[in-house]
């Protein structure tokens, strides 16, 4: 057990230590960006017709604390930012916390989501697939994987919303109907947003999918060529005992670690569709960010949300494997 | 001594893309109980594919010929292999009356599962004992076996054992259920030598103490003639030379058992050269015509080699080769 706390705490400092790294790093890419927010913020009042002097410029660099070092800088960025203070976004004069409010966990809830679709549906499938002999059904799964590995996220969504205006009216897109938009969360909001939220799920779900189909249907299919399951089937275990005890219980490490991996792939799907489908969350928020208003503070904020839960899951995987997997439990206890 | 088990005309295809391949061809033998069987023969030979059919645990195309019988003696009545159909039928061929142990215990040990779990897995599958019972009976077969401090082995996984404690903890699985027949598939292969001859003494004892029958599966002819009471030799899925292990040893009549002990090194005269068969075993998918062994035979006779099965004929007295050697009938055609 104390070894176990130990090994726990030693991945929880290593991901806390990566967490660290990844900021250090969007932090740095937010520092080459030529222009800091001063010369930014004040260029646009610029357009908006004041005259700005290079001693106004110097002024707001002193007031956002521009003008202190780098690295100086990013401690107190990363400090705040465990704390859950981003300060304020640069363009818009607004405190991230409330620019990101809710539309983080919204996003994070989606990716989970299309992540949990993903493997309800792979697991079985990929058993299925991995087990039969039938080769209608085996070519059958095979065409609508590769179509779901081949096909892009963001051509889906188009082609769903295109078939859904021109047969229904209605382009399915956004996650709350207008009247829901402001309104405060109660029952006729959520239905509102399950009704809205099913199809970004369904889309990102869809390829990650058909990939994890292709995982679950490898790596059982060589276990089951392994000779233990020749032995157990010697030993008298069969039927589902033995698919479920033997290969199938011995391909679920492998499927656990390849979990943090498939959240990865949709996160990076995420702000494309997101854009496409009109979602107000935080990945259309950051490609919003990055590529239109250059706000920094804004996207290193996002990013820094998104690793921290690519990290987060898979810290838990990590634990998760421990817990399931004897050899990898054992090299941990000794 | 009673009968065993008698395989008679055992013959087993495999349907592949490239056609139906003959893995086992028309084999037939015979162990009785307390006995150890040798079944000697190359790589490819069909041997462990032969072990296996007596368990029916052969791939899904494999495909069994008709006129295949395959009868296992048991106290209660004659057991007919060929005719068991569902898993449940099977349990008493799988692991029942019939246990299977391997040439690699760490591969055939679930890598996830511990010892003891799957040991106390086959002791609920095959008799009526509480859980309680099977787990009493377990760590008192694996101290049967020798392994020290059993109960903690118990708890463990196979990665965390030895090699020769794996392979004993392996039979100690094999035999909880009281089989009457242990197939032991290149048991020793895999072990350093002074291990080897430990669970060759540890296999011995248990057949006199459980008075069962051994089908040992080697290529090592070295193995057989200190365990064996009787060899068959098998070639390209067929049986070329049965008998006792004294005659087969020490007269060898096929030309093909012959060449297997001519290749065998000797300690006595370390500068002899070795001398191994010529040529390569066939592909499955080109059996030579008549004699299988003819391609390779260092005492080919003539187009009777090639063109005609040899049957079986008796040297002496339960000493039997398949070779026109030896086929006077043949002759006077």
């Amino acid at each position: 057990m104390v070894q176990f706390l130990r090994f726990a705490t030693l991945r929880a400092a290593l991901a806390f230590f990566t967490l660290c790294l990844v900021s250090f790093i969007v932090f740095s890419l937010m520092e080459m960006v030529p222009g800091d927010c001063a010369e930014r913020y004040l260029a646009f009042k610029n357009s908006q017709g004041a005259m700005i002097s290079i001693a106004d410029i110097e002024f707001e660099r002193v007031r956002l604390g521009l003008h202190k070092p780098f690295l100086q800088r990013w401690a107190t960025w990363l400090f705040n930012a465990f704390q859950g203070e981003f300060g304020d976004s640069c363009i818009l004069r607004l405190n991230i916390n409330q620019l990101l409010g809710q539309k983080i966990w919204l996003s994070i809830g989606i990716c989970l989501g299309s992540l949990v679709l993903a493997y309800a549906i792979a697991i079985p499938v990929g058993i299925i697939a991995a087990t039969s002999r039938n080769p209608f059904l085996n070519n059958g799964l095979r065409l609508v994987s590769y179509l779901g590995l081949a096909l892009p996220n963001f051509l889906l969504a188009l082609m769903v919303m295109l078939f859904s205006t021109v047969v229904f009216g209605n382009s399915l897109t956004g996650l709350f109907s207008p009247e829901f938009r402001d309104a405060p969360w109660n029952t006729a909001k959520v239905l509102d947003f399950l009704g809205h939220v099913w199809l970004p799920v369904f889309i990102l779900g869809w390829s990650a999918t058909a990939f994890a189909i292709q995982t679950v249907r490898a790596l059982l299919s060589d276990e089951i060529g392994k000779l233990y399951v020749t032995a157990a089937a010697a030993r008298g275990v069969s039927g589902r005992r033995l698919l479920m005890r033997y290969p199938a219980r011995h391909a679920l490490s492998p499927i656990i670690n390849s979990l943090g991996f498939d959240l990865n792939r949709i996160f990076n799907e995420l702000p494309i569709v997101a854009l496409i489908l009109t979602l107000t969350e935080a990945g259309s928020l950051l490609i919003e960010a990055l590529a239109r208003s250059n706000d920094q503070q804004l996207a290193g904020a996002i990013i820094f949300f998104l690793t921290g839960c690519i990290i987060a899951i898979n810290f838990i995987t990590d634990i998760v494997l421990a817990l399931v997997d004897p050899r990898i439990r054992r090299s941990i206890l000794g | 001594m009673s009968r065993l088990i008698d395989v008679e005309n055992l013959t087993l295809q495999f349907d592949t893309d490239e056609g139906r391949i003959t893995a086992v061809d028309d084999v037939s033998f015979s162990l009785d109980a307390g006995k150890i069987m040798g079944l000697v023969g190359e790589s490819g030979s069909g041997k462990s594919v032969t072990a296996k059919s007596l368990m029916k645990l052969n791939p899904r195309n494999a495909v069994y010929g008709e006129n295949t019988k395959i009868t296992l003696h048991l106290d209660d009545g004659p057991v007919d292999v060929m005719s068991l159909q569902n898993d449940h039928e099977m349990k008493v061929v799988r692991g029942g009356s019939i246990s299977l142990i391997f040439q690699e215990p760490m591969a055939s040990f679930a890598p996830a599962i511990s010892i003891g779990d799957q040991m106390i897995e086959q002791l609920l599958i095959h008799t009526s004992f509480s859980k309680s019972q099977a787990k009493e009976v377990s760590i008192e077969m694996l101290d049967r076996v020798g392994i020290s401090d059993p109960s903690m082995r118990f708890s463990q996984y196979a990665f965390e054992l030895s090699g020769g404690m794996r392979q004993r903890a392996m039979i100690a699985m094999a035999l909880s259920t009281k089989p009457k027949l242990l197939i032991a598939d290149e048991p020793t292969t895999a072990l350093d030598v002074t291990i080897q001859a430990q669970v060759i003494d540890l296999m011995k004892d248990l057949v006199t103490e459980f008075g069962m029958g051994i089908i040992f599966i080697t290529h090592d002819l070295g193995v057989i003639a200190q365990t064996a009471d009787n060899v068959a030799v098998m070639y390209l899925g067929r049986l070329v030379e049965q008998g006792t292990v004294r005659d087969v040893i020490r007269s060898p009549a096929h030309p093909y058992t012959r060449g297997l002990l001519a290749a065998l090194p000797t300690l006595d005269d370390i500068d002899a050269p070795l001398t191994p068969i010529p040529g390569d075993i066939p592909s499955p998918l080109e059996r030579p015509s008549g004699c299988v062994y003819n391609t390779r035979c260092q005492e080919f006779i003539g187009p009777r080699c090639s063109a005609k099965v040899p049957v079986f004929s008796q040297i002496d007295a339960g000493h039997a080769a398949a070779c026109h050697l030896y086929d006077r009938a043949g002759d006077a055609e």
